[in-house]
């Protein structure tokens, strides 16, 4: 019975060990990150006895993912605002206005939700390449909202549905045409379910590997993750510049995850419940 | 309906009082022009709220997935362009690595149930607050917001045949294993790893479902006793039905999906090619063979096989939830 103590503790002693092997990878990288390699070689299990921050400095510097950083921080932050803005432009006219073929453009969203990108990414690398877009920010940010958009609109859609129309109303009495309402109602009002999609969607593109690597094929392009992919080929022999790398890399997650994680858990449970 | 499909081309959602109040009020103010230029402006302004989103996934989703059906049964390489039938299919089947990455989706499905078992086990556990629920709760979330990327080079070391788990199995006698050596043992391994990345996710999404959960329901079947695998089967699996159908598919589509980063990093589909996934087969034709007619085909498969494999649980689970 779920209720007795010993048996309580017989579950929560094989949770506790799940919960170490969950945490331990991550302890085990950052601790070889600060190890020395002849250290790591000796014995690579054993508590660093130095803080070793050579190994950051050299993958940030030499190995160039300072370069990579950057450009993740370029293209995440401008792919965010503009899945945001036209999101919340989409969901408030879907959710709020009636027009003509409102159903069906709610649908098409629906079904463009469930195109994986593996699906189109022959035709949609063809059609980056023939517009001039590969290899280039706006292409890999065009990509990245294309992906993101349905996603976004979903979720936006379903938040502003539980706005209550008496408030569209009140505002178009005061004379607000309709962008007006968007702009002095709907973004202020839906700022919780902007900013749960807003740190979801950050998350998809910090983490995405696929569409950088079909979008961004030279290398001084690289997005963060195509850096740690390509780390590994570089430094195969000096595995605690390998971790470092791949540390630089998880921390800005690591930081967003310990502030915002009911956002996140928010974000995620939103398509199960509405849907 | 049938009314509002009349009425004009566009207006605010049960909002006549209020159109009519506006124009009123416009009326006043201004001439007839600026009455029918804001009168126009307002009826466009549901379109152009929309449009650069619907033109953004027309152009760059629906486009490209008919182009790339289309473009499934013309030749590469020197047939560029010409209709070649169902050439690139039979060129599929018969190539041993495509056929090793439908193999290998059989085996997802085959441990999809052990994918979502265990995050709804936890669940379940954590709901029913086993010491240290909360702890659990975030600590088993943490993997879920990590790239691919860093989970696949983070299990590398993990895995390494010096590594930290073969290390572990010694100690208790066991091994050591080539975890991503060995043809046997590889897509088990990368498996493994996906499902560590993501049971966290499903976690969530169990916990929101649980919030649902009428807990008169328990408290009853406490009173007459019932015992915890009873209160799973009879109690919290009937209740649960629309939940569970939720995570089923999205852990197969994360599966069929998001597995890329993985296999790329930690095995580049190998040792001999046991690793391959359609994603992965996709990206190999299509970036390093310069086959892209040949990966379109493979693209139409695997969106055949998504569509199977949602619409065939979902049905599943609709009549497993109405005998209930």
């Amino acid at each position: 019975m779920p209720g007795s103590r010993l048996s309580k503790w017989v579950v929560a002693v094989p949770m506790a060990l799940l919960a170490l092997a969950t945490i331990y990878p991550l302890v085990f990288t950052a601790n070889v990150a600060m190890k020395t390699r002849r250290d790591y070689v000796l014995d690579r299990f054993s508590p660093t006895t130095s803080l070793h921050w050579d190994n950051i400095v050299t993958a940030w510097t030499s190995v160039g993912m300072a370069r990579y950083f950057a450009n993740s921080v370029i293209v995440v932050t401008i792919s965010v605002v503009v899945l945001l803005l036209l999101g919340s432009m989409a969901g408030f006219a879907l959710s709020q206005l009636r027009f003509r073929g409102s159903k069906a453009l709610f649908l098409g969203c629906l079904a463009a939700l469930f195109i994986p990108f593996q699906v189109i990414m022959v035709p949609l690398a063809r059609v980056m390449a023939d517009s001039g877009l590969i290899d280039t920010y706006p292409g890999l940010i065009l990509a990245y909202v294309a992906q993101f958009l349905p996603f976004t609109i979903f979720l936006m859609t379903s938040y502003y549905k539980t706005i209550p129309p008496e408030i569209v109303d009140a505002a178009r009495i005061d004379g607000n045409t309709t962008y007006g309402v968007y702009r002095r109602i709907m973004l202020p009002m839906g700022t919780p379910a902007l900013l749960s999609v807003g740190i979801l969607n950050a998350l998809f593109c910090w983490n995405d590997v696929l569409i950088s690597l079909l979008m961004m094929p030279s290398a001084d392009h690289r997005t963060l993750m195509v850096g740690v992919t390509a780390l590994r080929g570089q430094y195969s022999d000096d595995i605690p510049t390998f971790a470092s790398g791949v540390l630089i890399a998880a921390v800005p997650v690591l930081m967003i995850y310990l502030f915002l994680q009911r956002q996140i858990a928010d974000g995620v449970t939103a398509g199960s419940t509405k849907g | 309906m049938a009314i509002r499909d009349t009425s004009p081309l566009a207006r605010p959602a049960d909002s006549g009082r209020a159109g009519g109040g506006e124009i009123r009020r416009r009326a006043r103010h201004g001439g007839t022009g600026t009455i029918s230029r804001t009168l126009r402006s307002e009826r466009l302004a549901p379109f152009v709220l929309v449009a650069p989103a619907v033109l953004i996934i027309v152009a760059l989703r629906l486009w490209p997935l008919l182009l790339g059906v289309n473009f499934s049964f013309t030749g590469d390489g020197e047939r560029n362009g010409t209709m070649v039938g169902l050439d690139n299919y039979l060129d599929l089947f018969q190539d041993p690595l495509f056929r090793g990455a439908l193999r290998n989706v059989g085996l997802l499905v085959l441990l999809l149930p052990v994918a979502v078992a265990i995050p709804g086990l936890l669940a379940t556990f954590i709901y029913l607050r086993v010491p240290g629920h909360r702890v659990f709760r975030s600590v088993y979330f943490f993997p879920a917001v990590l790239s691919p990327v860093i989970v696949g080079a983070i299990f590398n070391l993990m895995l390494a045949f010096d590594g930290p788990l073969n290390t572990v199995l010694a100690g208790i006698g066991v091994g050591p294993i080539d975890w991503l050596g060995d043809p046997d043992v590889a897509m088990f391994a990368v498996v493994g790893v996906q499902i560590w990345a993501t049971f966290g996710m499903a976690l969530v999404v169990f916990l929101a479902g649980f919030a649902t959960l009428d807990s008169a329901l328990l408290d009853a079947a406490r009173v007459d006793g019932a015992s915890l695998p009873q209160i799973i089967w009879h109690v919290i699996i009937p209740s649960l039905t629309r939940t569970i159908q939720f995570v089923f598919v999205t852990t197969m589509i994360g599966m069929l999906t998001s597995m890329f980063g993985l296999l790329y990093v930690m095995t580049s589909g190998g040792p001999e090619g046991s690793t391959y996934l359609p994603e992965y087969y996709i990206w190999i034709q299509q970036g390093q063979m310069n086959r892209p007619a040949l990966a379109s085909a493979a693209s139409t498969i695997l969106f055949v096989i998504m569509l199977v494999v949602g619409l065939l649980q979902i049905s599943v689970l609709r009549r497993a939830g109405r005998e209930d």
